[in-house]
């Protein structure tokens, strides 16, 4: 085979190309040709991979052409938001952004505006990579998965997904079709803070997601959840960290703590030293902010 | 096997028998002779294989020409109407935004991309929708120049 310079082709591996038009369709391609076949939406990942001939599936089970799935809807229940969303049609609804601003954060961070027109945040969950700035948010929004395959659905907590590296539980024959995520509570603020690489795509060393949430009197962590990306094997919740906090007065040198515990709970895989000590920087800034964004606070007030 | 597909470029109708493993970039340079979009490192990182897909820019390295169909393709080669350069095209000459050329028609793109969906960006908008598209002789500062030129000219003649 001939290899480039740039250690990777050019041109695609071969496979056999599908473009089914409704999710049952999907499945029963994905049940017939099962670890043979892999599903394509905004491909900036998958297709990545192929060229560089770190998989070459048989199949390749292209669902953009499936109508309807590419919705981001918002009631009572909180957000669905559908397998052919694009990461900048996230980052750029307004309700996404007045509600669930980490997260809008989080998917206009990732990668390139092209890059943004292009991937999905369903195909940043499914890649299920230690880096995915998606997942932070969508941990401490305790997101749910709707996964679907030809034997029906199952709906499962996000933090029950990530079983290693670029490992998740989604089976060969199911299909991520939705991200549901429960609108936060009242008094609750949260924000997504990253260092990166300096590359061209800047992939993310340490991402830090908070949510915390204020008891009526304003002085009280009620409740907290951090949710960090690539200081493990995969994506975690820092639950020590947000043991520490419930309950307690949010001050400095709790927060302080805090974020100690958070850096303890990591396990990188490599430049450990660096990524626990941006961990410990990241997770005190995102607890302040997360603090300070609590908005339609009774009284009004600053917080901090 | 070769899957017969029919494409829009530059408002132009396109029948032609491919792999699906073609990628867009594939299919412009090669079969349609489009070399206006180059192709540079191929795996999403820099921009210069940039098109317009129904008006947003996208990466034709990393888009199955299959996937392209039904869709409006906008390359540089349909910037300029009827012989006469786009604005963006004449700012980036009038103000040196071309060194080596190569990053330039994805660079156009993205800029018109922008001032279409937004006619007065500000300068840090500008930097934003470019923040995609690698310009290895380091001219971002007459690139910038050139499109808030633009985009100041258009709101002048309003």
């Amino acid at each position: 085979m001939v290899t480039s310079t740039l250690g990777y082709l050019l041109t695609l591996p071969r496979f056999n190309y599908s473009a089914p038009s409704t999710v049952e369709e999907a499945c029963s391609l994905l049940s017939k040709h099962k670890s043979e076949a892999k599903i394509l939406a905004g491909g900036t990942d998958l297709l990545v991979s192929m060229k560089k001939r770190k998989i070459s599936p048989r199949y390749l089970i292209g669902i953009k052409a499936i109508p309807g799935l590419d919705y981001i809807q918002f009631d009572q229940d909180g957000l669905k938001i559908g397998a052919l969303a694009t990461l900048r049609s996230i980052a750029s609804s307004p309700v996404v952004k007045d509600k669930f601003g980490l997260l809008a954060a989080a998917c206009r961070k990732i990668g390139t505006p092209q890059v943004r027109n292009m991937a999905t945040l369903a195909g940043n969950v499914c890649q299920a990579g230690p880096s995915q700035d998606g997942i932070p948010p969508l941990l401490v929004l305790e997101a749910r998965l709707k996964l679907v395959s030809t034997r029906g659905q199952r709906i499962i907590p996000i933090d029950q997904f990530f079983k290693g590296p670029f490992q998740s539980a989604l089976e060969d024959n199911e299909l991520l079709t939705e991200i549901q995520i429960p609108t936060p509570p009242v008094r609750s603020g949260g924000c997504y803070r990253w260092a990166t690489k300096i590359t061209a795509i800047d992939e993310t060393l340490v991402g830090v997601a908070v949510l915390i949430k204020s008891d009526p009197a304003g002085k009280l962590c009620e409740d907290v959840r951090i949710g960090l990306c690539s200081v493990a094997p995969s994506p975690i919740r820092a639950r020590q960290a947000e043991e520490l906090l419930r309950g307690r007065r949010v001050k400095d040198e709790l927060v302080k703590q805090a974020a100690q515990v958070a850096a303890g709970e990591t396990s990188p895989r490599s430049r450990a030293d660096y990524r626990r000590c941006m961990t410990l920087l990241l997770v005190e800034r995102a607890l302040h902010e997360a603090w300070r964004n609590i908005k339609n606070f009774p009284s009004g007030r600053q917080l901090l | 096997m070769k899957q017969l597909i029919k494409l829009t470029v530059n408002g132009e109708s396109y029948e032609m028998a491919i792999e699906p493993r073609m990628t867009l970039l594939d299919v412009l340079r090669d079969i349609l002779g489009l070399t206006g979009t180059k192709s540079g490192c191929s795996i999403g990182n820099c921009g210069s294989c940039t098109v317009l897909l129904d008006g947003k820019p996208v990466l034709s390295c990393l888009l199955l020409a299959v996937e392209a169909q039904g869709k409006d393709i906008l390359t540089i080669e349909g910037l300029a109407q009827n012989g006469q350069l786009h604005p963006l095209q004449q700012a980036f000459i009038d103000h040196g935004a071309i060194q080596c050329g190569f990053c330039t028609p994805g660079m156009l793109l993205s800029a018109k991309a922008l001032l279409d969906e937004n006619p007065s960006p500000s300068e840090d908008e500008v930097k934003e929708a470019i923040s995609g598209n690698l310009c290895r002789c380091t001219g971002y500062t007459n690139i910038v120049k050139a499109i808030l030129e633009v985009a100041q000219g258009q709101k002048e003649a309003e």
